[in-house]
């Protein structure tokens, strides 16, 4: 059977990717904005992005900061009125804007996620020094100095490792693959 | 005896003929053992498609007819009648859906054509068997029934009585009234309720042909459509109708005060009360909850009883009229009615369950119907729009959609809140006219006679809109301006910002959804319900007040949300539906039923208990089954449960059934 496909084929793309399922459903209700505590730092509003989705505008939404500011605190998800997951919805743009290679410059968010992603690969682990180190490396590391004291304070407290705990040669072998599949299965790294 | 069939092929315009090769099956079907014709014709049901069946009926001698079209439940009467006037008996008809099993949900027409086919064969090799049943009638009791009496149930009674045939109407509150005595004035043409509410109401209270009881209750249906047997529970009122003269003077002796259901809490009744100044019957009745005197009779204590004695230190009377009556029991009524009239209405959907809206948690967050009683001149405020702490509000925002098209609570729409709220936003600028008014909607749903006209002159009265669904409200103040108020957090999404409303008051348009105990309604009238949980009409377009059990109706908000004019319509069409089987006086029974071979029967009683239609009962003599021709519905409960295979369904032998079944995998 022919399978019916709409005019816009962006919308298409979303609906297709994990979380962007309930993309057509939304009435515009404004409720996740509403309940949105990133909400006055984004660009476009989260269903103001739905709306731009669905007209087409893949370039204007995946270059939007708003995706990025999701804080992943589900309040859009449980209150809103068509179930529509716009948290997962959120995280789906992010990884196409990845894929698209139009995450916005206004972010480090997208930076932030590739250092975790190359430690957890690599070492299987994530020791917050040099993962920090690596994310200001990545961004902008005239800030690293500006979070020495909060890097000391946090050593006092022993809540700063140094040194990485490593998984054994074989359990960083299994992860390897794990991870490998989810990317293979479209997740963005 | 031979059979001749004729086997009949509607396009159906291009609903069927668009999937379904229609001239392919009718060559299949001239093939058919025992087929002596087969036609195919482009609308079976039109006049000459008719005729063509009288016709070969009587031409070719046919003594059996398939005709496959559409769902059985649209044209088999149409069909039944074309064979019954050509001579041939009705139940001698066989119908075969090729449309709604066929056509409509396939799309690729070489397996479509396939699947006809074995339709129109399984057809054909059912009516093979079919044996020729006759319809019997029973004569009717001219007697109505309506249950409910809100502005349904009172446009219902009055309908009937009006044509002097009796009417019961029961209420299960003191009054009747219902929700409309509630509001306060009604869109979009502002009459005050009451204003037209209580003429209807008084004639019902004074009409010799209805016979109100309120404070009521239906317990038990038992009967069949012409025939019903009711039994009403009234509950004790503990007060005399006859002799209460409604002069309140028990009310204002009554030392016990309690929130007022009538004013939805904001005001306070008496423990004996009036329900409301219009109240029908306006005939005081005892709460047996509250009142000190019945608690104490409890215990075995002779307490208060103020309202019936009077003060006599200061000089005051009791009841002079002598209506009190703490000895009053729970009668049971038992009604003979032909048709029931269900009109039990709809109940506010709760919002204290959407925790970020706060109600019950802030004050002067009121729901819609709280708000009706606070601007309604006889209300606990006397029409003052008021705050919890006696200041007027100098800012109002009303939510549209509390509790309706979502989700998390209702999926549907409720129809009305969006003009409701279009008239609380006029009240506010007519009672409160230097407020500002924050009227947030999703989408303004105004579709009816004068209401998009409504609509704008509430533009025009200056009613701020904004196009955006509260997230939530708080008290928590960013800015100064916020400090002390109410905050709507909402988007207002033509502007796509984020706004803050700070407001004094909110009022939440709430959903209207099914009673509570509409399950239990829905038992005791034999009705079903659909998926948002209010009564099942028995086609949503062609019969929207009849339901599956023939004889009982319904009407109003407990079919579906609806406004008061559509409720009036549908109220006055279930009272005309009542009438032309009474004005007819006799009630056609289906002829396809179970019959109980009472030489096989057991007497196990499986099928006593599992009959939804209570049309079997148990002969305690003979030890036997009995089924009840003009109750049974043949639905075919009893005839797969009985463990003796002792009861047939007539039209549905087993005989039947398994030449169908052949015809469709052969």
């Amino acid at each position: 059977m022919e399978k019916r496909t709409r005019a816009d084929t962006f919308v298409e793309e979303i609906s297709a990717s994990p979380g962007g399922e309930g993309i057509c459903l939304c009435i515009q209700c404004g409720t996740c904005t509403a309940s949105c505590p990133n909400a006055d730092r984004m660009d476009h509003t989260p269903s103001q992005l739905i709306a731009m989705a669905r007209a087409g505008m893949k370039e204007e939404v995946l270059s939007s900061n708003a995706m990025w500011h999701c804080l992943s605190c589900y309040l859009c998800t449980v209150r809103c009125p068509r179930g529509i997951k716009q948290t997962d919805l959120m995280h789906a743009l992010e990884c196409l804007a990845i894929r698209e290679g139009l995450s916005s410059g206004r972010t480090r968010t997208p930076a932030m996620y590739r250092s975790f992603n190359d430690f957890v690969y690599s070492l299987g682990s994530l020791p917050e020094f040099g993962f920090m180190t690596w994310f200001y490396m990545l961004t902008n590391p005239l800030r690293a100095f500006r979070m020495i004291p909060v890097a000391l304070s946090l050593l006092r407290h022993g809540r700063l490792s140094i040194k990485a705990r490593r998984l054994t040669p074989e359990g960083t072998s299994q992860l390897k693959a794990i991870l490998d599949k989810a990317e293979s299965l479209g997740g963005a790294s | 005896m031979e059979r001749r069939i004729g086997v009949y092929i509607c396009h159906c315009g291009s609903n069927i003929a668009g999937t379904v090769d229609c001239e392919k099956v009718t060559e299949f079907a001239r093939g058919l053992d025992s087929v002596v014709v087969a036609r195919d014709y482009k609308y079976m049901c039109s006049d000459p498609g008719q005729n063509l069946i009288k016709d070969d009926i009587k031409e070719h001698g046919l003594s059996r007819v398939v005709v496959a079209s559409c769902s059985p439940r649209m044209h088999e009467p149409t069909f039944r009648r074309a064979c019954q006037d050509a001579g041939l008996n009705q139940y001698l008809f066989e119908m075969a859906n090729i449309r709604e099993h066929c056509s409509w949900v396939h799309e690729d027409k070489g397996m479509a054509t396939e699947k006809a086919k074995a339709l129109v064969s399984a057809a054909v090799r059912r009516v093979y068997y079919h044996e020729p049943l006759e319809t019997k009638e029973v004569p009717v009791n001219p007697n109505v029934l309506v249950v409910g009496g809100g502005i349904a149930g009172i446009q219902a009674a009055l309908e009937v009585a009006d044509s002097e045939h009796q009417v019961y109407l029961v209420e299960r509150e003191p009054s009747i009234g219902g929700h409309m005595a509630m509001f306060d004035k009604t869109f979009p043409t502002l009459d005050c309720a009451a204003c037209i509410l209580t003429p209807k109401m008084t004639t019902v209270g004074q009409h010799p042909y209805i016979q109100l009881m309120t404070y009521s209750e239906v317990e038990d249906v038992s009967g069949y459509v012409g025939n019903f047997k009711v039994k009403i529970r009234k509950k004790a009122r503990y007060i005399d109708e006859d002799k209460c003269t409604g002069c309140g003077q028990c009310q204002e002796l009554c030392p016990i005060s309690v929130p007022s259901e009538f004013d939805c809490g904001l005001g306070k009744r008496k423990a004996i009360y009036i329900p409301f100044p219009y109240a029908v019957p306006n005939k005081a009745v005892v709460d047996p909850v509250k009142c000190s005197h019945l608690k104490g009779l409890a215990e075995g204590k002779d307490v208060c009883r103020i309202c019936q004695k009077g003060i006599e230190k200061k000089g005051i009377p009791g009841c002079e009229a002598d209506a009190i009556d703490f000895e009053q029991k729970d009668e049971i009524v038992e009604v003979e009615v032909s048709n029931i009239i269900v009109a039990t209405g709809f109940q506010q959907f709760d919002p204290s369950v959407i925790y970020q809206y706060g109600y019950g948690r802030y004050d002067n967050v009121l729901t819609g119907l709280e708000f009706e009683r606070m601007s309604n001149a006889s209300g606990p405020t006397n029409g003052e729009v008021l705050l919890a702490d006696g200041r007027k509000p100098e800012s109002i925002a009303i939510l549209h959609c509390v509790g309706s098209r979502d989700e998390n609570y209702h999926k549907y729409c409720s129809r009305v809140c969006c003009m409701y709220s279009l008239k609380y936003s006029h009240l506010l600028r007519e009672k409160v006219p230097e407020a500002a008014v924050y009227q947030l909607y999703i989408d303004m749903r105004c579709a009816g006679s004068g209401y998009e006209e409504f609509y704008e002159r509430l533009q025009e009265e200056g009613v701020n809109f904004v196009r955006g669904r509260a997230g939530e409200i708080t008290n928590i103040a960013e800015r100064p301006e916020e400090e002390g108020k109410l905050i709507v957090i909402c988007e207002d999404t033509l502007v796509r910002r984020k706004r803050r409303i700070p407001v004094d008051m909110v009022i939440m348009s709430c959903a209207l959804e099914p009673r509570a105990d509409a399950d239990q309604i829905a038992k005791t009238f034999s009705l079903s319900r659909k998926a948002d949980g209010f009564f099942l009409e028995k086609h949503p377009k062609l019969d929207p007040v009849a339901t599956m059990t023939d004889g009982i109706f319904i009407v109003g908000c407990c079919q579906s949300p609806k406004d008061i004019p559509d409720t009036v319509a549908q109220a006055s069409a279930a009272a005309s539906r009542a009438l032309a089987m009474i004005s007819k006086g006799k009630v056609e029974i289906e002829a396809a039923i179970a019959v109980v071979d009472e030489e096989l029967c057991a007497g196990c009683k499986i099928c006593v208990d599992l009959c939804p239609y209570k049309a079997i009962s148990f002969d305690e003599e003979k030890k036997v089954s009995r089924i009840n021709e003009a109750v049974c519905k043949g639905c075919g409960v009893c005839v797969a449960a009985c463990p003796s295979g002792a009861i047939t369904g007539k039209h549905f032998t087993t005989e039947q059934i398994m030449a169908e079944i052949e015809g469709v995998l052969v």
